[in-house]
Parts: C-alpha cells; sequence; structure tokens
C-alpha cells in the first residue's frame, strides 16, 4: 500500500467535492438541523406544567404566578377560550381571576377560586398547579410562611438540560450524513460511473482507494461534528477526550460507510440499505431525548456506543477514562469491521475483472 | 401488419408489474424492508405503556399528628409516599447512593447501589423524584409558633416546579394545623374537571407513537419510490418504456400508483401490528393510510425528478421530509399543536391518525382535518407529478 496514492484520490475526491450538492448539503445541515431540532423541542417541551389564566382586571396574583419556577404561564383574553383550551388539553389547568378579586382575598370574604383542569392532564401536574396556585393566593393576601423549608441539592454538578439532550440528534445527523453517506455514495458512484475501473488501472490499488474513500468520510465527520457542537456552544471538561473519542467515532461511520458503499452495487441498493437500516441507526439517538424511556433498549442499537461515549463526555462532564468502556465497543466494532470490509474490495475487485 | 390495441389500464399495469418485478429482484431490498418494519413494531411494543402520572416523595418524620391525614390526601392526588426510617437512608437515596426498594409485603427496604444480595427477592425498585425530612420536634414547634425547619431534599432529575410545590405544600400543610384555612373557596370537584377525566387512563407514550410510526413508513417508502424514479431517470430506462405505446400519464399514473400501493400495505401491516386497529376506526384508518400514501407518492415524484445521484436525491428528501416530520414529533407531546405546526402539509394526516388511533374519533369529528389533507394532497401531488412529466418530457 502507498500511503502517497492515497492522498491523491483523497485530494480528488475533496477536490472533485465543491461541484457535489453534498458539500453544500454538508455545510447547511448543522445550522438546519440545530435549527430544526431547538424549534421543534424548545415548543413542545411537554414536562413542564401549562397553566393558562385569565384575569378580567389587573391582579398581583397575576404577577405572583407569573414568578413561579417551571410553570408555562399564557394570558388569555376571555374565560370561554381558557375553558375551551383547557379542554383541548392546550394546558393543564386554567385559572380564572375575576375583577376584584384581591381586594375580596385581602379583605378575608373568600373569593371563589375557578381553577379548572384539564382532564388529560396528569395527577401530579394538577397537584402542583393547585397547590402553586394557593401558595400564591396566600402571597397575596398577606399571609407569612409559617414554616422554613430549605432545599438541598444531592446531585453533583448541574442538571441536564433539553438544549444538551438535543445534541445527540443534531451530532448524530452529522455523524451519518458525513461518517456514513459520504464514503458509501462516492464508492457507488465510482462503481456505477465505472471511474473505478479506470482508476485502477492506474498503479492505484482497491485498498488504497477504499482507504481514502474511509479517510475522507473520517475527516468530514468529525470537521462537521466538531462544528455541530460549537454552534451548540457545547462546553466539555475534557476537551482532549471528546477530541479523541470523536476521531474513533468519526473512525466508526466512516468504516461502516465503507462497507455500506462496498455491499451496495448501485444506488437502488443503496438506498435500500440506508432506507431499511434507518431505525437501527437513529433508535438510540430518541432515548436521549426521552430519558424516562428504559434505556437499556437504546444498548442494543450498535450505533449507541457510538453516540454515547460523546453524550457522557458533553452531559455528564465525563472524562476520556470515564468512557473508555464505550470507545472499547466502538473499537471492537470497528476491529470486526476491518475483515469484511477487505474481504468486500476483493469481492468488488473480481467483479470488476 | 397493424399492431393490437393496448388499453391504457392495462399499460398502467405493465409498468407496475414492471416495477414490481425489479422490487422483488432485490433481495436485500426486500428483507431490510422487513427488518425495518419489524423494527418499528419491536420499538412500539417496547416503550412502556404505562404513565407515571405521580412523583415519588420519600419521608421522614417521627409524629406530624394531623399532617398524616394531609400527606394520605396529597398522596391521592399526584404524590406516591414512601416513608423513611431515617434521613440518612432518604438523603442517600435521593443522592444515588443508594437504591429504595419495596419488598413483596410492601416495606420499604434501603440498600446500597449496585448490592445486588441485598435486594428483596420479589421487590420492585422505587424511583424517588424528591425527599422530605422533618425535623423530629416539628409537630411541637409548629403549635407553639415557633418556625421550624423542614429539609427539602432533591436531585438533578426533580422538576424544578415540584421543588417549588413541595415548599407550598409544607406551608400550606403547616397554615391548616396552626389554624389559618384557605383563603379562597374551593371549588366542587365536579366542575373543575374540563373534557373526559382521564386520570389513571391517560394515553401512554407507547400510543402516542402511532402516528409518528406511521409518519416513518411514509417516509421510507417515499425514499424508496423517488430512488425508484431517480434512477430510471439517471439510467433512462424511462425512455425505453416511453418508446412502447405507453405515454408519459401512464408512467407517471403507474409511479403513483405504485407508490401509493407499496405504502399503504406497509401502512396497513404497521398498523395492524400496533394494535390501532383495536381502538381506532378501521374505514378511517385505512383511507387516511391510502391519503397518506397518495400524499407521500407526490413527495417522491419531486424529489426523484428533482435529485440527479444518490446524495441529491437524499438531499431533496432531507429538505422536504425534515419539515413534514415535524407533526409527527409534536403528537408525541400533549394538546394541540401550535398554529405553525398545523400549517405543514402533513399536520392533518397525522392528526387524523392520532386522533382516529388513539382517542376514537368518528367521520364527522374528523372532516374539517380530511378537507384539509385532501387540499395539502391535491397541492402536492400536482407539484410532484407537475415536475415528473415535465422531467420525462424533457428527456
Amino acid at each position: 500500500m502507498n500511503l502517497k496514492r492515497v492522498w491523491y484520490i483523497f485530494r480528488k475526491d475533496l477536490a472533485v467535492g465543491p461541484r457535489s450538492p453534498l458539500l453544500v448539503f454538508m455545510l447547511v445541515l448543522p445550522l438546519v438541523m440545530t435549527l430544526a431540532v431547538q424549534l421543534i423541542f424548545t415548543d413542545f417541551s411537554g414536562s413542564d406544567p401549562r397553566l393558562a389564566v385569565y384575569a378580567a382586571a389587573p391582579s398581583e396574583l397575576l404577577v405572583e404566578l407569573e414568578r413561579l419556577p417551571g410553570i408555562r404561564l399564557t394570558r388569555l383574553d376571555g374565560e370561554g377560550r381558557l375553558l375551551a383550551a383547557v379542554e383541548a388539553h392546550d394546558f393543564d389547568a386554567g385559572l380564572v381571576l375575576p375583577a376584584g378579586f384581591d381586594a375580596q382575598l385581602r379583605a378575608g370574604d373568600k373569593p371563589p377560586l375557578e381553577l379548572y383542569f384539564s382532564g388529560e392532564s396528569y395527577a401530579v401536574d394538577r397537584m402542583v398547579l393547585a397547590i402553586s396556585a394557593i401558595d400564591a393566593i396566600r402571597t397575596v393576601e398577606g399571609s407569612a410562611p409559617p414554616v422554613r423549608v430549605d432545599l438541598i441539592n444531592l446531585s453533583v454538578g448541574a442538571p441536564v438540560s433539553l438544549a444538551t439532550r438535543l445534541i445527540p440528534v443534531v451530532v448524530f445527523y452529522a455523524f451519518v450524513i458525513a461518517g456514513l453517506f459520504a464514503p458509501a455514495s462516492l464508492l457507488v458512484e465510482e462503481k456505477e460511473r465505472r471511474t473505478l475501473v479506470a482508476l485502477l488501472t492506474t498503479p492505484a490499488k482497491m485498498i488504497e482507494v477504499v482507504l481514502a474513500k474511509g479517510l475522507l468520510g473520517m475527516l468530514l465527520a468529525f470537521a462537521l461534528a466538531a462544528m455541530t457542537l460549537a454552534m451548540n456552544r457545547v462546553v466539555v471538561a475534557d476537551l482532549g477526550g471528546l477530541a479523541v473519542s470523536m476521531l474513533i467515532t468519526s473512525l466508526f461511520w466512516a468504516m461502516l460507510g465503507v462497507l455500506i458503499g462496498l455491499v451496495a452495487k448501485n444506488s437502488e441498493m443503496l438506498f435500500g440499505i440506508v432506507k431499511g437500516s434507518g431505525i437501527v441507526l437513529f433508535g438510540p439517538v430518541v432515548f436521549y431525548l426521552f430519558p424516562s424511556w428504559p434505556q437499556w433498549i437504546a444498548k442494543l442499537f450498535p450505533t449507541f456506543w457510538a453516540v454515547d461515549p460523546l453524550w457522557q463526555l458533553m452531559a455528564n462532564d465525563a472524562r476520556l477514562v470515564d468512557v473508555l468502556l464505550p470507545l472499547g465497543v466502538v473499537v471492537g466494532m470497528c476491529l470486526l469491521m476491518l475483515p469484511a470490509i477487505v474481504g468486500l474490495s476483493r469481492r468488488v475487485l473480481r467483479q470488476l475483472a | 401488419m397493424e399492431r393490437p390495441k393496448i388499453s391504457g389500464p392495462a399499460l398502467v399495469l405493465a409498468i407496475m408489474k414492471k416495477d414490481l418485478l425489479q422490487y422483488s429482484r432485490d433481495k436485500l431490498y426486500f428483507w431490510l424492508t422487513i427488518v425495518g418494519l419489524v423494527a418499528y413494531v419491536a420499538i412500539f411494543w417496547l416503550i412502556p405503556a404505562e404513565v407515571t402520572e405521580y412523583a415519588v416523595l420519600g419521608v421522614t418524620y417521627r409524629d406530624l399528628g394531623p399532617l398524616d391525614a394531609a400527606f394520605s390526601e396529597a398522596g391521592e392526588e399526584g404524590l406516591r409516599l414512601l416513608r423513611f426510617d431515617d434521613e440518612d437512608g432518604l438523603r442517600r437515596v435521593m443522592a444515588g447512593t443508594a437504591e429504595a426498594w419495596l419488598d413483596a409485603d410492601g416495606e420499604l427496604v434501603v440498600v446500597e447501589r449496585g448490592d445486588k444480595d441485598s435486594r428483596p427477592e420479589g421487590g420492585t425498585k422505587q424511583t424517588l423524584t424528591l425527599g422530605l425530612a422533618f425535623p423530629d420536634n416539628f409537630l411541637l414547634d409548629t403549635l407553639s409558633g415557633r418556625e421550624a425547619t423542614v429539609r427539602l431534599l432533591v436531585n438533578n432529575n426533580t422538576p424544578v416546579e415540584l421543588r417549588q410545590a413541595m415548599r407550598s405544600l409544607v406551608r400550606e400543610m403547616v397554615f391548616m394545623i396552626s389554624g389559618h384555612p384557605l383563603p379562597v373557596t374551593e371549588p366542587v370537584a365536579e366542575t373543575v374537571i374540563l373534557g373526559v377525566d382521564r386520570m389513571g387512563a391517560q394515553i401512554s407514550m407507547r400510543e402516542r407513537m402511532r402516528p409518528m410510526l406511521i409518519f416513518f413508513v411514509l417516509m421510507m417508502e417515499s425514499l424508496s419510490l423517488a430512488s425508484l424514479i431517480s434512477v430510471e431517470i439517471m439510467h433512462c430506462t424511462v425512455l425505453a418504456i416511453a418508446a412502447t405505446p405507453a405515454k408519459p400519464s401512464h408512467i407517471l399514473l403507474a409511479k403513483t400508483l405504485f407508490g401509493m400501493l407499496l405504502a399503504f400495505v406497509q401502512v396497513v401491516v404497521i398498523l395492524a401490528l400496533i394494535d390501532a386497529f383495536a381502538v381506532g376506526n378501521l374505514p378511517i384508518l385505512l383511507v387516511a393510510a391510502a391519503l397518506g400514501g397518495l400524499m407521500f407518492s407526490g413527495v417522491a415524484m419531486f424529489v426523484g425528478s428533482m435529485g440527479k445521484d444518490f446524495m441529491g436525491t437524499l438531499t431533496w428528501m432531507m429538505l422536504f421530509i425534515l419539515p413534514l416530520a415535524i407533526p409527527s414529533v409534536a403528537s408525541l407531546f400533549p394538546g394541540s399543536a401550535p398554529l405553525w405546526v398545523r400549517l405543514v402539509p402533513s399536520y392533518s394526516l397525522i392528526d387524523i391518525l392520532n386522533r382516529a388511533a388513539n382517542y376514537g374519533a368518528g367521520w364527522l369529528e374528523l372532516a374539517p382535518a380530511f378537507g384539509v389533507l385532501v387540499v395539502w394532497l391535491l397541492g402536492l401531488f400536482g407539484l410532484g407529478w407537475l415536475t415528473l412529466s415535465r422531467k420525462v418530457a424533457r428527456l
């Protein structure tokens, strides 16, 4: 094997790149994915209890309610609208504040509490909203809290935000598009257009062509993933560890891409593989979005091991030593793919001959 | 010699047969389709069907007197209480260094994390959301007007609103025992629940996933059809067909019907395997599946005629599919989707599938959504038909 020839083929693919929609797509993808995913999930983030309030007149209670942490409060401009929205479960609960509510409260007239719950709201949300509303009412009434409640957080580190949980989704796309699809489609295109035959009439060997495609996929995956992480302002405790993990996982995706590119005889087959394996590839990523789902299921997917080290480094402030096990699994999968790649390369060569 | 005239339907059928043959010859494609379907169904059944409507609260106290009853009441309203013998055990469980288990008799056992031998046989692990540690002299202090201090133990998994609500709950309980009744008149319980009260029978995440899975199948099938079209264009095999008595309209119709049938059959299989027919109205789901198949055939025709190669087709597909996927993600979350989501063409399809499969909605209720779906369908299908027919004509 001649590394110089690998470099020439790599450079040729890189030079052809700007003419391909692939490059534009890959450059735009992190931005589009970051925007799309953030837009989708920040608008839907469903765990916070949602309270709608209609106040017939300005009320101090409304101000108190707005101060409540973790509750999504929305002001509506009509009682009828509020009732309809609560019934449609657009809100977990709705509070109607008639004119003069605050004055009645302070005068000790015990105004009626018009708090409505959606039939689809969860019991815990009903409890949270009811008790929080009553606490706010006590504040407006002027009652001083009769007990001290000290909050003690027993966790080490900061909680994992929704934005952080979204990062594996975005990074995953970067890896799949650049690391997997790029080398796979480059190989298939070379086979379909017969340029591979032309390439192999030169001193270049099949394994060098494969290595060049894999190298391109790996570097593109690494660069695109790094760009995605930077755009999402990811901060990690072990930057070196992140770089090492990204290199290893980029290698995994590139090898998988090369493998698929060698297996697929033509574009139809490549489409078929992408279609059929989509769920297997994407499966584990969904589990990061829904931490309440049984996480062991995610571990059944091979791609979980290629995403998890990055997740541990980003979300749990892990260091390289903490992710050696999943990285070991990734390296193991790469080693398993190696003989398959060599064997398939020989097969392609025989087919071309 | 005059060639026998071949009818239009026969030509369409012949092209469809050719496509089907092309499809079935690809064994890898066939098996991957099966694997994909099995994976969708497996994921559906692996996702929990239960909905956790309550938070688990660990408490430690000696004697709370009348507060015991208040706690029990709160337990019925979104909290499940676990009483710990001492604060240390509760702290260790909240910190994650120990685990709380309920044995077969319902007794709480605290074991060190990872100590499998100490776990009670037949017991169930409890995941605490938060803990409350009351001081020993809490009741005495409160009744005598002295300010007591309660410790609220949380971890990073404790939602911020629950932290605040627990503070409020403790304060309210103390208000109650110290003779400060509620400053408002409580409403009658029957009047405060709007809509069907689903407490204890909520729509689970598994059920919410149904429309999403259907969307994935439609998406994958439109990718298949798009690839079939783009390959025919790339290899100019479409010209070979055009050399026969078949007109471009026959080719387009054959592609449409083939794509729709392919998607429809798979959607029906998935719907059956994820138990949607047992809950939803069968004819509604079938009509929605057929319309969905048709809509995505339109998308596939557009994408297939735009892409020049694999990456080109994939790029166009992603550009189209990503926005179309948004409503299926929205269906995982409760309540009506935001206005901008309702403007996405696939929204009405997902909405119909969601309401029919999960809420048992009928024709009358879904008629407006079907109307919107048909409008979008005509638009997308028209776009696909126009783009592909122009492409074929140009070839």
